[in-house]
């Protein structure tokens, strides 16, 4: 008898101890102690990451020390580190390559961490859906890009058409970019990066999943680029291109070098473009002409490419403790409203996304809201089928819209080649 | 080869002179051995291992599967592309620049100060890095901020901006003039340094005999700046072989992968498609074929070399 | 002897066809510095001429001061490497004739014919394992060992080009042959070292993939890894502004360099006077 008392109150003990630790947690996620972490990422996320990472410096014991690599050679310099067992502790991925490394091993397996993790049901889901591999969870979102559709008021209005009303299909945008096309004067309807193919993976996808299609199979293993709903995306942008509603021969060239600069010079009507405001504005754009709206589909609907980086604790890193307490600080109120929202960025933290810094401009608004509406593709050979400049997509899709778009189907088989090695 | 001086020395027994010359220049030659077995030969072996096996980027070794790897790059679909091109490549820019290289020669080699000037006008894009140089271009060719498509499009003399890399033709154009561009200086130095060992009596008797300009040139020129022209053949094309950077840079293989040369391949193998092993297949025949063709070339420029 | 009776054309046409050229060969240069201080939408200097984009390149990352310095250290140590290797087996080569000295030579010229992308990682794997992976100096050991090639050449046929009688009247006097090689032969030879050198700074300045691949710390970065940084941030959209700015402040100490040290190079090319 005593033995069953005492046993039953040295398990109530137990469990207490046991549960205090997670009761705890609900504060401070991984540990602040000083550890000096190494962290890589991209170029083209250097101006964010940045902010964040000071911020978080200057608040935290631990340090974080970023190394920022040229972003046309981020894979190469990962693949090598890897090759070689030197990953950092932590490092970023664009998120179509991050099926790629969590398939690879690279990341730690950080699922037990994120299901515990307060409030982790309020950060895009998309960011971490795209993280996770067999079933384990191995990254969440650093630094969001998403794609909207800008208009230019200014254009609409000498057009004909509301200044205030941006399309809400395919058809309308398309319609809209010729009634804007007809001013002529070096003025074009649309515009996009003809010879990208992240350009367009980036900007058409969107299309099809409002519509409720997709171009990939749930696990990224089969194309459908020639399905009937892809055909018809590419006719409207195929007549766009026959028609010269977009600057030609600028299109059919554009490398993704330049894509982003034509609509700051005022004379594109209607184009795809990043959710962000920075650096849009010019001598020849005011930012009041600036229209947002997501991007729709052929039906209607809204969605969105849930892009920018995603980031996880390499296989290599030794203080995961630590490197989790920068990760979970990441997704915290502090970080998403000072840094991030204070300086005009994309949240990936929907519950936030009218906060007082972006709830002046109701465009801003806008941009947080739309990221639950969106998604992010995945597949474990993304990069060499989608952003390869020698890669399938990029022949597809050319194929279809500067050519007759006779050898789609055939192109497709290339695709899912690529896709299954 | 060693200079026939007794050495006093070596009278007092231990190594005869000649053993210890031998033993000096070995000992001479160590830091290049070290550097090359180190940092060249042992990495080499490496690749070649690699090509036995299947070898992921990111997951490492794999079973041994000669010879799949070979088979597998000779039949990757831009494999043949890219070694049409690259030799496409490699004799238009050789011509180009050997052909240069050696005008620019005959036109600086004077003493004069002017020709002091030109040489180093010419020489002046050699000290640019080679992806300095093709950044230089990528700005140069820009149909929005370059300085031939924008100033001729606003004068209206032409209608749209000129396609610099639109076209697979004018993409390999636009690269060779920018690799003509950067390396004809270095081969005008090779040449003239060939020009100016020639001795002046052999011109002189030529032009006594009455010959022209041109009988001189392709009769007394030409022979005795032999060894000039080979070394200077050998070096072009080896390094057009192997021309990377340049198309990396400015066209990235577009347009519609008419650009890829043989290195890229190799690059994309090992980096996007993260294959090692089909890389290192690919790097292996490379070097192969390299190995056999300066063998060759090097066989041929000397065996009817008088000198 | 005169230019015009080797070449055929007269003193007019000489001076308008080399004049011609000169232009042509000066002009992306001049353009690129003109382009670095130009308007430009979306760069560090927008509106009117100026040179914003120098100093948004001054302020990037680490700081272009200490970035250069470490372009300058890894430019050093590689041409210091490159001249003690290529110096002692260019003259071991030239003067002595030992078993395997044949097959040593071709095997240092036939690094020209391995492309570094096929070496890269095996590399950066051997370079781990010594211990020398993030490192200053595993990179520069990596560049002088791809400039061995043209060095020791370079130095073998300077060697050859001196007369034995110098060396033997030394050693007839009691020299040894490290002396001979130090107070007699160097000297001799200062126009190819001086080729070497240059040819191995220009090469070490302007490298790019090396030190992508194997210099991690951000303390450690050097300017062509900082300029490709620099010129492609968001959305893989180019700095065009940044990117001329960037060809400018590499261009500029090998321009000078190569102005100063001119005299020198141009006899080293013709002390080897190319034999057959």
């Amino acid at each position: 008898m005593r033995l069953t008392k005492f046993t039953a109150v040295a398990a109530a003990l137990a469990v207490l101890l046991v549960a205090a630790p997670a009761i705890a947690q609900d504060a401070v996620q991984g540990v602040d102690d000083g550890t000096q972490l190494t962290l890589w990422t991209r170029a083209a996320t250097q101006a964010r990451a940045d902010q964040l990472i000071q911020a978080y410096n200057a608040s935290h014991k631990n340090q974080v020390t970023a190394t920022y690599v040229p972003t046309d050679d981020y894979q190469t310099k990962v693949g090598a580190a890897a090759a070689a067992n030197g990953l950092p502790d932590l490092f970023s991925a664009d998120v179509v390559f991050m099926p790629n490394w969590t398939s690879a091993g690279l990341f730690q397996d950080i699922t037990d961490k994120i299901n515990n993790m307060p409030g982790i049901d309020k950060v895009a889901q998309a960011g971490i859906n795209v993280a996770t591999w067999d079933g384990k969870k191995y990254g969440m979102p650093f630094v969001a890009d998403l794609s909207v559709w800008m208009w230019n008021k200014k254009l609409f209005k000498e057009a004909g058409l509301d200044p205030e009303k941006g399309p809400t299909t395919l058809q309308e945008f398309a319609d809209d970019a010729r009634a804007v096309n007809k001013l002529g004067n070096g003025v074009s309807g649309t515009f996009w990066g003809g010879n990208c193919g992240g350009c367009e993976v980036f900007t058409w996808f969107p299309i099809a999943w409002a519509d409720g299609a997709d171009i990939l199979n749930a696990d990224g293993t089969e194309s459908h680029a020639n399905s009937d709903e892809w055909k018809a995306i590419y006719k409207v942008f195929h007549d766009l291109a026959a028609d010269n509603i977009t600057k030609m021969p600028e299109t059919k060239d554009e490398t993704g070098a330049t894509w982003t600069s034509y609509f700051s010079k005022g004379i594109i009507g209607v184009m795809p473009m990043p959710a962000s405001l920075t650096g849009v504005a010019s001598d020849q754009l005011a930012d009041a002409d600036i229209g947002v709206t997501p991007i729709a589909g052929i039906k209607g609907g809204q969605s969105t490419f849930v892009g920018g980086d995603d980031i996880g604790i390499s296989r290599d890193s030794k203080k995961a403790d630590a490197a989790w307490n920068f990760l979970s600080w990441l997704q915290s109120d502090e970080a998403q409203i000072e840094v991030v929202a204070k300086n005009g960025n994309v949240l990936t933290r929907s519950d936030l996304s009218d906060n007082k810094y972006s709830s002046a401009d109701p465009r801003l608004v806008l941009f947080n809201q739309i990221a639950s509406k969106g998604q992010t593709p995945l597949a474990k050979n993304f990069g060499a089928t989608f952003n390869d400049p020698q890669g399938p997509w990029l022949v597809l899709m050319r194929n279809a819209v500067f050519g007759d778009g006779s050898s789609v189907d055939a192109d497709n088989q290339a695709m899912n080649d690529s896709l299954n090695p | 080869m060693t200079p026939d001086v007794p050495d006093a020395h070596a009278a007092r027994g231990g190594l005869s002179f000649f053993v210890r010359r031998q033993l000096m220049g070995f000992v001479y030659t160590i830091p290049t051995l070290v550097l090359v077995v180190l940092l060249f030969v042992t990495p080499l072996l490496l690749v070649a291992k690699m090509s036995l096996s299947s070898w992921a980027l990111l997951t490492g070794e794999g079973a041994y599967n000669f010879p799949k790897n070979f088979v597998a790059i000779s039949r990757n679909q831009l494999f043949w592309p890219a070694v049409w091109f690259t030799i496409e490549y490699t004799v238009v820019v050789t011509i180009l620049l050997l052909g240069l290289g050696l005008g620019l020669a005959m036109l600086v080699q004077a003493q004069s100060r002017w020709a002091n000037i030109m040489r180093t006008v010419f020489l002046l894009p050699v000290s640019l890095g080679l992806a300095a140089a093709s950044l230089l271009a990528y700005g140069f060719y820009s149909p929005s901020i370059g300085p031939i498509s924008p100033p001729l499009e606003q004068l209206g003399l032409i209608q749209g901006p000129i396609g610099f890399l639109t076209t697979s033709l004018s993409a390999l154009m636009s690269t060779t003039f920018l690799v003509v561009w950067k390396y004809a200086g270095f081969y005008m130095l090779i040449l003239v340094v060939g020009l100016q060992g020639i001795p002046d009596d052999l011109f002189e008797a030529a032009s006594l005999d009455g010959a022209s300009a041109r009988q001189t040139f392709r009769y007394v020129t030409l022979p005795l700046l032999r060894p000039s022209l080979s070394l200077a053949l050998i070096l072009c094309v080896t390094g057009s072989l192997l021309a990377f950077d340049q198309f990396f840079i400015l066209t990235k293989g577009a347009p519609d992968n008419s650009t890829v040369t043989v290195v890229q391949v190799i690059y994309r193998e090992a980096f996007q498609r993260q294959n090692l092993g089909t890389a290192s297949a690919l790097s292996i025949i490379v070097l192969v074929v390299l190995v056999l063709l300066n063998a060759l070339q090097f066989r041929f420029l000397r065996g009817s070399d008088r000198d | 002897m005169s230019n015009t009776q080797h070449t055929g054309i007269g003193r007019t046409p000489y001076f308008v066809l080399t004049g011609g050229l000169a232009i042509i060969f000066l002009f992306p240069l001049l353009w690129s510095l003109f382009a670095s201080v130009s308007p430009q939408p979306g760069t560090g200097q927008t509106i009117g001429f100026g040179f914003g984009n120098y100093a948004t390149m001054f302020l990037f990352g680490a700081g272009l001061p200490l970035i250069a310095l470490n372009s300058i250290f890894v430019s050093g140590l590689t041409v210091a490497i490159t001249l003690v290797v290529s110096a002692l087996g260019g003259y071991a080569f030239a003067r002595f004739k030992f078993w395997g000295s044949d097959a040593l030579f071709l095997l240092t010229l036939s690094i020209l014919m391995v492309p570094f992308a096929s070496l890269i990682i095996p590399l950066y794997v051997l370079l781990n394992k010594l211990g020398l992976s993030n490192s200053l100096l595993g990179v520069s050991l990596i560049i002088a060992m791809y400039q061995l090639p043209f060095a020791t050449f370079m130095m073998r046929i300077s060697f050859e080009a001196i007369p034995r009688d110098l060396e033997e009247s030394a050693m007839i006097d009691g020299c040894g042959t490290f002396s001979v090689l130090w107070r007699i032969m160097l000297p001799s030879v200062t126009p190819g070292l001086v080729t070497v050198g240059l040819f191995a700074f220009l090469a070490a300045w302007n490298e790019f993939f090396a030190p992508l691949i194997m210099l991690t710390d951000p303390n450690k970065q050097t300017l062509p890894v900082a300029m490709a940084n620099l010129r492609q941030q968001t959305m893989g959209v180019i700095n065009y502004g940044a990117t001329e700015a960037g060809v400018v402040v590499m261009a500029v100490p090998c321009v000078i360099l190569f102005l100063l040290l001119q005299r020198y190079y141009v006899r080293g090319f013709m002390s080897g006077a190319v034999k057959g």
